[in-house]
């Protein structure tokens, strides 16, 4: 009897959601629910478990962390729901252009490596603010790179909150603005609970659940529509082949989506070939794109930070190789679910998708076991769960460490610092939370707009200051002006734009300055101004130039 | 005094490019040969996929070419315009199609069909056709009227009523709502969505990709990996080598 309860206790929730099993959206989902829920106890028990005791644990995580787990928390803080849900949503939506967010999404761990990881654990500051107001001794430029650390946290959260949003929609039935109110209070609650320690563990924890429930229906959609399915991230290939050629239907009757239309799909080499003129994209966009992402990824602060985290410098090294090794496993696999969907999405009969519900999409349509569905659209609120705590983190570290301790009250006690730090939490948790009600782009397309930021502001004091003693505060400060003048004009135009508001020369600057990659030019600029007004200005102080001789490069 | 100062002042500068002691040396050695493979692999790739690039279209532009002026100058017989409609579905039926691209395809389809349509089957079969498009796809007479239907509207196309064309066009038609065709937009629209930059390298198939595809999605992240590797093992075998120990 008891065999049978428990099979009924288990299998209900499949019963009930397989009753909508042909409705992609539909009412409220009781197994994907379940498993979110279970999902996200354990998240906040291991938050309770693994609780910041002091602002050393909230800020570093007490430097306790081993390099594979730190790889894993880096690649789970950098798997966001851009990566889960919007990489596959932007290749279903322009194809090949899709493809310039993949490498810019990853080709930047290199730069980061090479250029940053090291050098930034041996200079031993605990924030972005930290590092750059000591090296260019200033306050003025700690206090603007502390808003301008806010200000990406908050960019890059808005992309994450949209994601949860649309989870949140879909496996509660509930209206999207709602969603986003429930997730964001969800994802608020365990951050406060367990500040960085409590999230880098969550991170390791995460990143499993999130690997998993991303692989296992792709392995399944694979063999289902025989294609190779042993290691689907290799063997797609036949998939973008057969969408280029086309799939005639068959004459009788054989594999079928859920909506019973066949595995089948008109020739769309569009979806393959470069910078195609169906897809709206052109050449320079692609390679502005990949860069500005590229240079964004080395100056992000939330994970500029995760190097603060690691016992060596070593460590910080390595870390960055098993956390690239981590995230691309999930960035080999997204373009399989964006090419399977293209071709179980074709027919008519299923109307226009939300793009950036894809992935989730593709294993419904799939006919995938309602509950595998639900396991992978959990991992998809796991994925913005790991990113924007990070994110919250870095945020709340730069208000209340970097401004609140360092500029307005230098003497408060760190109990103090902590409950700033967890109201700036709250403050910016409200902002993303409105921000993302307002839809204004594709997940992976807002998420990018903080890392042109990151490439035009972070990222150049940051390798000028590691690499080049010469660089001193004027250049800093005049970098920092032209960087983030940049930023503001796309940004700015970008908002502008979205509300039909024509400035002068809107569509000369959306095209050159686009607000996901204006990092392109803005970078560089800001490079070129750092270095001119350094070199026309006075030397850096010996202090200084003394500690990244024998501290940073020794 | 003054020397000692001068000195210290000169002795204590980094720059990337002028590196002073062996180790700095051999880190920007390191770093400038694989940033130059990073950025030759990235960039340098996508730079000669647009030089060797070609405008290609596929079959359905060359068909619809081959039937347009036709068309547009009103000397267009049935087996025009059944080429003329067919090379516009193959442009319906792809996902990424715009809905005010979609609108002006589905006016040409439209008139078109309808034309093609006998005089003594048009009544019958704008009647079956509204039937079908009062039912809803959950129905379960749906998938039977959308079988007969694309039988008899494939017939008139000159397609299987089978085919993924003769589906299709059941959904698209609605004669009832269908507006004036633009020939001219049409033109424009088959060429946004019908002619591809190809060239041999996307022609090229590797593992079953399109070799280009296959570089940029799955080659350029095992790079960039690699890349990542040999970096701290090179760092790591040199400081052995040096004798130094990080902190």
């Amino acid at each position: 009897m008891k065999k049978i309860l428990l099979t009924l206790a288990l299998l209900s929730p499949t019963l009930i959601f397989a009753s909508s099993s042909t409705e992609l959206e539909g009412g409220f989902k009781m197994g994907p629910a379940i498993i979110l829920l279970t999902i996200l106890v354990l998240f906040v028990t291991v938050g309770i478990f693994f609780k910041a005791k002091d602002t050393n644990d909230f800020f570093a995580a007490g430097r306790k962390i081993s390099k594979i787990g730190s790889g894993m928390a880096i690649a789970s803080n950098w798997m966001s729901a851009a990566s889960f849900l919007g990489m596959a949503a932007l290749m279903y939506g322009s194809g090949y252009h899709g493809l310039a967010y993949v490498i810019g999404w990853t080709g930047g761990y290199v730069l980061l490596l090479i250029l940053m990881a090291g050098q930034i654990r041996k200079y031993g500051k605990y924030t972005a603010a930290d590092f750059i107001g000591d090296r260019y001794y200033s306050k003025p430029l700690r206090i603007a790179g502390a808003i301008v650390a806010i200000l990406i946290s908050i960019a890059y959260c808005v992309g994450q909150f949209g994601g949860i949003g649309l989870l949140f929609k879909w496996i509660l039935g509930v209206p999207y603005a709602l969603a986003v109110v429930i997730g964001g209070s969800v994802v608020l609650t365990y951050t406060l609970i367990s500040g960085m320690l409590g999230v880098t563990k969550n991170m390791q924890i995460q990143y499993v659940i999130i690997i998993i429930s991303f692989l296992i229906p792709l392995f399944l959609l694979t063999y289902k529509f025989d294609y190779f399915w042993l290691l689907p991230q290799a063997g797609y290939g036949s998939i973008v082949s057969d969408i280029v050629t086309g799939i005639p239907a068959p004459e009788v009757p054989g594999l079928i989506n859920s909506f019973g239309n066949d595995f089948a799909i008109m020739p769309s080499p569009e979806y393959a070939m470069p910078w195609d003129p169906s897809s709206g994209q052109t050449f320079f966009q692609f390679m502005a794109i990949s860069f500005s992402l590229m240079v964004g990824t080395a100056g992000l602060p939330h994970v500029i930070q995760r190097f603060y985290v690691v016992p060596k410098v070593r460590d910080a090294r390595w870390s960055v190789v098993w956390g690239l090794f981590f995230i691309c496993i999930l960035y080999w696999s997204a373009p399989v679910y964006s090419a399977l969907g293209t071709i179980l999405s074709s027919s008519p009969e299923i109307g226009k998708l939300s793009k950036d519900a894809i992935v989730v999409y593709t294993a419904q349509l799939g006919n995938i076991h309602p509950l595998i569905v639900g396991l992978l659209a959990a991992g998809g609120v796991s994925a913005a769960f790991s990113t924007v705590s990070g994110l919250l983190v870095a945020g709340a570290s730069a208000f209340s460490h970097d401004l609140y301790v360092k500029v307005i009250n230098p003497s408060c006690s760190p109990e103090k610092q902590l409950r700033m730090a967890r109201l700036a939490t709250i403050l910016m948790t409200i902002i993303v939370s409105l921000i993302a009600l307002l839809k204004l782009a594709l997940i992976g397309q807002l998420v990018a707009v903080a890392f042109s930021l990151a490439g035009c502001t972070i990222f150049p004091l940051f390798l000028l200051g590691i690499w080049w003693s010469g660089s001193n505060r004027k250049g800093a400060t005049w970098g920092l002006i032209v960087g983030g003048g940049i930023s503001l004009i796309a940004i700015t135009y970008f908002i502008a734009g979205k509300f039909n508001l024509a400035l002068p020369a809107h569509e000369f600057i959306n095209y050159w300055l686009g607000a996901w990659y204006f990092a392109w030019i803005g970078a560089p600029l800001a490079i070129l101004t750092n270095i001119l007004v350094s070199k026309s200005t006075e030397k850096t102080p010996l202090e200084i130039r003394k500690f990244l001789v024998e501290k940073v490069h020794s | 005094m003054e020397n000692n100062d001068k000195t210290n002042n000169e002795e204590y500068n980094i720059s990337f490019f002028k590196p002073t002691t062996k180790v700095a040396k051999f880190n920007r050695n390191l770093i400038v040969t694989l940033v130059l493979i990073w950025a030759i692999s990235i960039f340098g790739f996508q730079i000669l996929l647009k030089i060797v690039e070609k405008q290609t279209p596929e079959k359905a532009y060359t068909e619809y070419k081959s039937v347009r002026d036709n068309l547009k100058n009103g000397n267009a017989d049935n087996k025009d315009k059944q080429v003329f409609v067919q090379s516009l579905l193959s442009v319906l039926g792809k996902i990424t199609v715009a809905e005010k691209d979609k609108e002006i395809l589905n006016a040409a389809v439209n008139r078109v069909v309808f034309e093609l349509v006998p005089e003594t089957d048009k009544a019958g079969f704008i009647a079956k056709l509204d039937n079908f498009k009062s039912q809803k796809t959950s129905d379960p007479n749906y998938p039977k009227l959308k079988k007969e239907l694309a039988d008899i509207a494939g017939k008139y196309i000159g397609v299987k009523a089978y085919t993924l064309k003769a589906k299709l066009l059941v959904s698209e038609l609605a004669f009832a709502k269908s507006q004036e065709p633009d020939f001219d937009k049409t033109g424009l629209v088959m060429k946004k969505y019908l002619i591809h930059n190809q060239s041999f390298i996307t022609d090229f198939k590797f593992i079953g990709f399109p070799f280009h595809y296959f570089y940029t999605a799955v080659f350029l992240l095992i790079l960039f990996v690699g890349l990542c590797l040999y970096y701290c093992i090179a760092i790591d075998v040199n400081m052995k080598k040096m004798g130094i120990v990080e902190e």
